[in-house]
């Protein structure tokens, strides 16, 4: 520090003294600045103290500061975070797996003319086979995208549009995520006809709807394994089974919140195409994987055209350190699968039995057999944003991400029948690998004393206290 | 067929794996760390197999400089600490 002002006070007093002679000789690469421009500048007398360093003129208003890092380390405390479905922790074993090549190893995986390229590809190569392992593929069927988002458009409207002169149908659910739904709008605006089943009140698909919805013409079913707000796993060797009958139909699903937690077979369950994230197993985020069946081949329209990597796929260069640490992510939830689950329940348990010992009215959102790591609660009477905002030190959401920022309620609540008061006032609880019984604790405790505040506010707390039915006022008489 | 390690040799390695993994600045990482090499290293230390021991003793020598190298990253770049770990927690909320 004592440099840095040194210099900039010894710039700015050889200025002052001579403002011609700066103008006059300008500096070229290799001329060293002559002695008669040094400058000796007094150690302010604080300088050992650097705590209480006085302000000078020539500082305009700027502070000398510790490191903002350093600061808050000290004094600031993180939220504890528990939205493991928006996206998980890189586990410090899958960054220690990608540092190489994001040091030294930098080749392009594509370059077949020399050793960088070949060690990034054949890094990528065990990647791809650690990811086809998790989900019982072949290493082959693995093509690498951008993330979740991007398999699903790619695979929808590839699929679509591939097939687009015979089958003009697509069968999905209306809890699907957005990039689903949004990606069979598009479709539909090009003239395809889309099917959206409704769920159950527990958030399964209705296997019969199922049946009865497929047609002659239907091109593709696409179906999510787990969802991301309820945490609801769709039967879906049961689906497969369905979907195998009608030939010609391919089955999708999007199992960005499902890899690396539940056990999945691509053969057993039948499933043709489906998406997987790198971010939700404790990957980086920026990559994922498509799941695209070779045999019987599912054949698809490319979105991205160019130099043909990715069986012709998805062109553009791989980036190798993304890849690598999905496929270590892959390999370590393998690994870890049962270990994990096992925690994860337990930790779910603590965390519900918690909060139903000490809180009345909440809801459990979707089918209780879910996925344990996804806990999704109404808390009736209690408005979801408000209870968000006064649980400051926990990370939590009403919902999906992609919608945390608009005040809607959640459409997938909506679509398993809960009333719009109880989708306003959902939280989801994302519990983790990482997640330990403390945090549980103390979110409890937390949540507990924030709902009871909150209630003991609310007029609406205070009528149904009082034995009256809110559903049975009419809000809007003056 | 490598002959197995003795019990100081993985009781050892038990140690050190374990200040390496309490050595991990993030609150979550740390205790996952921990949890995790003493599950290992218990159910490692009642095995019998010898086989299955030195292949395990291998597998966790590796994991050791993983958990170093990766301590050391995550004590460069390390966030403030969790409410949970800050002595006489203030209470978050309203």
């Amino acid at each position: 520090m004592l440099s840095r002002l040194g210099t900039s006070a010894a710039a700015n007093t050889a200025l002052k003294r001579s403002p011609k002679l700066a103008v006059a000789v300008r500096r070229t690469f290799v001329q060293p600045s002559g002695a008669e421009r040094a400058n000796v500048v007094d150690v302010p007398p604080s300088f050992k103290n650097v705590g209480h360093f006085t302000p000078r003129a020539d500082m305009l208003g700027f502070k000398l500061d510790a490191s903002v890092h350093e600061k808050s380390a000290t004094q600031k405390t993180r939220p504890i975070y528990l939205d493991m479905q928006a996206t998980t922790p890189v586990d410090p074993r899958v960054l220690d797996a990608m540092l190489p090549y994001l040091t030294d190893q930098f080749g392009n995986p594509h370059s077949r003319t020399h050793a960088y390229g070949w060690e990034a590809e054949q890094a990528i190569e065990v990647a791809r086979q650690h990811v086809a392992a998790l989900i019982g593929a072949e290493a082959k069927d693995i093509v690498f995208t951008s993330g979740a988002t991007e398999s699903n458009n790619m695979i929808i409207k590839g699929v679509a549009r591939f097939n687009q002169d015979k089958k003009r149908h697509i069968i999905t659910v209306q809890t699907e995520h957005k990039c689903v739904l949004d990606s069979c709008r598009k479709l539909s605006e090009e003239g395809f006809e889309i099917t959206y089943l409704p769920v159950e009140s527990n958030g399964l698909v209705n296997l019969e709807a199922l049946d009865a919805a497929i047609r002659p013409d239907t091109a593709l079913v696409s179906i999510m394994l787990v969802n991301n707000e309820t945490g609801v796993i769709q039967p879906m060797k049961d689906i497969g089974a369905i979907v195998r009958k009608h030939r010609g139909v391919y089955l999708h699903t999007d199992a960005a919140q499902a890899v690396g937690k539940i056990p999945i077979d691509v053969n057993e369950a039948n499933i043709d195409v489906m998406s997987i994230s790198g971010h939700k197993l404790y990957g980086p985020k920026g990559v994922g994987a498509a799941y695209v069946r070779r045999r019987p081949r599912v054949r698809l329209d490319p979105i991205l055209s160019g130099g043909g990597q990715e069986r012709g796929l998805r062109s553009g260069t791989l980036p190798t350190a993304l890849a690598v640490g999905m496929g270590e992510a892959a390999r370590i939830s393998k690994l870890e699968m049962a270990r994990d689950h096992a925690r994860i329940k337990q930790l779910s348990e603590r965390l519900l039995s918690g909060i139903h010992s000490q809180v009345d009215h909440v809801i459990r959102n979707g089918d209780p057999n879910g996925y344990p790591g996804c806990v999704n609660l109404s808390f009736a009477y209690v408005e979801g944003e408000s209870l968000l905002m006064a649980l400051k030190d926990i990370a939590l959401s009403s919902g999906s991400a992609c919608t945390s920022a608009s005040l809607e309620p959640s459409y997938v609540l909506r679509a398993l029948g809960a009333a719009e008061d109880m989708a306003h006032s959902s939280l989801r609880f994302g519990i983790g690998r990482f997640t330990t019984e403390a945090e549980v604790d103390f979110v409890v405790q937390n949540i507990v004393r924030v709902v009871q505040r909150l209630r003991d506010m609310s007029p609406l707390w205070e009528m149904v206290q009082e034995g009256i039915d809110i559903n049975s006022i009419n809000w809007s008489q003056h | 067929m490598s002959t197995q390690p003795t019990r100081n040799a993985l009781l050892g390695l038990y140690g050190a794996t374990l200040r390496a993994a309490r050595s991990f600045k993030s609150y979550n990482f740390r205790n996952y760390f921990l949890q995790r090499t003493r599950d290992n290293f218990r159910s490692l230390l009642a095995e019998t197999d010898s086989d299955k021991v030195s292949r395990a003793y291998k597998q966790a020598v590796g994991e050791l400089a993983m958990l170093k190298r990766s301590a050391i990253v995550n004590q460069l770049y390390a966030g403030p600490p969790l409410p949970i770990e800050v002595h006489g927690a203030v209470k978050g909320g309203v």
